[in-house]
């Protein structure tokens, strides 16, 4: 659990919004590079890092363990008088968390930034009955103007910055969960590993750009050219006031597999074995529909590649703190090596 | 002053748990030779003999509570269900960390998220009473090792420096005018002066009701920060006040019409020394004042303020200069003899 929680640590520390993930490339190469993993690494044009560990047998199959390496934040549209910032959304993001609210703004330095909340004195009558939009909250940098154009301008991300926080059990606070979490758990899964005993080669994909198309997957996968693919994203666990049809995800019961036209049927069933077999907790969800993760992507790659989804379940999503059991987290990661290891 | 800020802001203090600010304010004013006392309603007030006398009582007051929230109820899946105490807005509260005080348990405010929310709720922030706060806890039991029905929470403690010359955290409303009092005790003063450090000033002004009371001041120096509207594109006309503008003088608000003499005094004062100050341009916003203007005899009462955006949130910004603007005009008025 220590070993995921410093990998979380360091992943999460990365700027990298949807578009601008090679913000992320210079620490995280070097960090991954510290831990000895990987035979080869490399980064796409795409906004994808990737890593590769051979196993060292000739024409071992290649199997691929995607999560995506971008997150959810904003752009600027404007550098205004008074130092103030008008943004964009990358991703979506709901407004009624934003007022007040800390952000980081990647200019040429890191400048912090605190949305603007409207004073009560201007409150309309029926304030709270009218919709918010997030293009209407703009950012304070409590900046002169001038001073600020040399460090902004039209186009510069900007993101929540990650405290992690304890929280009761085994339970973290953060932000940038989805969906670096799932990328730190891939790589304590092939920590886990003795690549040396394994028959397959293992790929890791850090892909770019999910939260706005899914482009990273698509092309990395198609670079990597997998025989199998395990997705690792985040998915909503159930908390009050949801639909009776989420309450199949808790947080605390292990990681979400799902069955859905979008993954492959005989390898989920499979990879349920392997975690009944090696009595790895997990839960099961379906999607009928899209999967809303890079799923659909990774196996429509070249000629098809099966595809597994997982996911860690996640509370406040899209937040700048979500909320996941760190227990699901490595449960996920356990789950992910013992499939590998049965291939 | 900013030697005190930082320490002030980042303590748990909403209205009714005044003991660790109260505590950590004594600690620093006890060697000051001054005279100090707690009172029932947990107020701290504070005398200190200056080098003359003057025919008229003259209180310096803040308020030591901040705004928070407090626990209504827990649910059996160990969700936390609760409500703000004093004013805060709906859509600051929604993803913030909060922290309860004494127990030091983290929690997340979470509400329902966008895509379980209907084509009508979306958009739309829900009251806090149908947020709740998530502890990480399973169960009600699990909840009730650490906090309970009655505990209370502040936003997490976050001071930090900000833009040019300014600073953020909660709390600054009014952590700031205690520090601003606290360095004027451990000063040498012209006359024997009263100080006060309030209770429960964001849930109806409490601490100062009893305070007018029981001092019976004649003149009465109110130090707080008020909200400044100086946001983007906003015009000056709706502002009420602009950070960087300096103190706040202001004329009339929601709860008092200011002595004019004072406000002259003030003016005069400020001009006089060179400190930068601004009226207060729309009537909005009420504080302390008004408990000293209406209870007993009445007393002549001013509020100095410092500006401040985003106020009653995690994030009240404000600037270094007008904070010393409103400490330099409160130890400048302080040499008057009245």
């Amino acid at each position: 659990m220590e070993k995921l929680y410093d990998i979380v640590e360091n992943f999460t520390s990365y700027p990298g919004v949807a578009g601008f993930e090679y913000m992320a490339f210079d620490d995280l190469t070097k960090y991954v590079k510290s831990l000895d993993i990987f035979d080869e690494i490399g980064t796409t044009p795409v906004g994808s890092f990737y890593g590769i560990m051979r196993c060292g047998k000739k024409n071992a199959p290649l199997i691929l363990c995607d999560a995506h390496i971008d997150t959810i934040g904003f752009v600027v549209t404007e550098v205004c008088e008074g130092g103030f910032l008008k943004i964009a959304n990358v991703g979506g993001i709901a407004a009624k968390i934003l007022p007040a609210s800390e952000v980081n703004i990647y200019g040429k330095e890191t400048i912090k930034g605190v949305f603007a909340s409207k004073p009560p004195h201007l409150h309309d009558a029926n304030e709270y009955d009218q919709r918010m939009n997030v293009v209407d909250q703009y950012i304070d940098t409590g900046l002169p103007l001038e001073k600020l154009k040399t460090l902004v301008r039209v186009g510069t991300p900007v993101g929540f910055p990650c405290k992690l926080q304890k929280l009761l059990g085994d339970n973290l606070a953060g932000a940038g969960f989805d969906d670096r979490l799932c990328g730190a758990a891939i790589v304590r899964a092939l920590m886990y590993l003795d690549k040396k005993s394994l028959n397959v080669d293992v790929a890791f994909q850090f892909s770019g750009t999910e939260e706005t198309g899914y482009k990273g997957a698509m092309t990395t996968a198609y670079r990597l050219n997998p025989d199998k693919a395990i997705v690792i994203d985040v998915t909503h666990a159930f908390v009050p006031g949801a639909p009776k049809a989420r309450e199949g995800v808790k947080a605390g019961l292990g990681g979400d597999i799902c069955l859905s036209p979008h993954t492959h049927r005989a390898f989920t069933k499979f990879a349920i074995d392997v975690a009944e077999k090696e009595g790895i907790p997990y839960q099961l969800s379906s999607a009928p529909g899209a999967t809303g993760t890079n799923s659909n992507a990774v196996q429509t790659t070249r000629n098809g590649v099966p595809t597994l989804l997982v996911s860690i379940p996640l509370k406040n999503m899209h937040t700048m703190s979500e909320l996941v059991d760190m227990k699901d987290a490595l449960d996920t990661a356990r789950f992910v090596a013992a499939v590998i290891k049965a291939l | 002053m900013l030697k005190y800020l930082k320490k002030y802001c980042d303590i748990l203090g909403p209205s009714g748990m005044e003991d660790e600010i109260r505590n950590a304010i004594i600690e620093d004013i006890k060697d000051s030779g001054c005279e100090y006392e707690t009172d029932p309603m947990g107020n701290l007030t504070v005398f200190k003999k200056g080098k003359k006398r003057r025919d008229k009582k003259v209180l310096f007051s803040a308020h030591m509570d901040e705004v928070g929230f407090m626990v209504k109820y827990i649910d059996d899946d160990g969700y936390v269900h609760f409500n703000s105490i004093g004013g805060v807005d709906r859509r600051v509260v929604s993803g913030r960390r909060i922290v309860f005080c004494e127990s030091n348990t983290y929690g997340v405010v979470a509400s329902k998220a966008v895509h379980m929310q209907t084509a009508e709720e979306r958009g739309k922030c829900e009251p806090i009473n149908e947020m709740h706060i998530d502890i990480g806890a399973r169960s009600r039991a699990e909840a009730n090792e650490h906090i309970m029905i009655g505990d209370c929470a502040t936003f997490v403690p976050n001071y930090t420096e900000f833009g040019e010359g300014l600073i953020r955290s909660k709390a600054l409303d009014d952590r700031f005018g205690c520090a601003v009092l606290v360095n004027m005790i451990n000063s040498d003063l012209e006359y024997d002066t009263y100080f006060t450090f309030n209770t429960c000033e964001e849930v109806g002004c409490n601490g100062a009701k009893e305070v007018a009371h029981r001092l019976r001041p004649d003149i009465v120096f109110v130090l707080e920060a008020t909200t400044a509207g100086d946001t983007l594109g906003m015009p000056k006309s709706k502002r009420a006040c602009a950070i960087g503008e300096g103190a706040v003088l202001s004329i009339v608000d929601r709860s008092t019409i200011y002595d004019k003499e004072l406000l002259e005094t003030a003016v005069e004062t400020a001009n006089e020394k060179g400190i930068k100050w601004q009226y207060k341009n729309v009537v909005a916003g009420g504080n302390e004042a008004g408990e000293y203007q209406r209870t007993a005899s009445g007393a002549s009462v001013l509020a100095i303020s410092a500006p401040a955006r985003y106020i009653h949130s995690e994030s009240n910004v404000l600037s270094i200069n007008d904070m010393q603007s409103v400490a330099d005009l409160a130890s400048a008025l302080n040499e008057r003899s009245f």
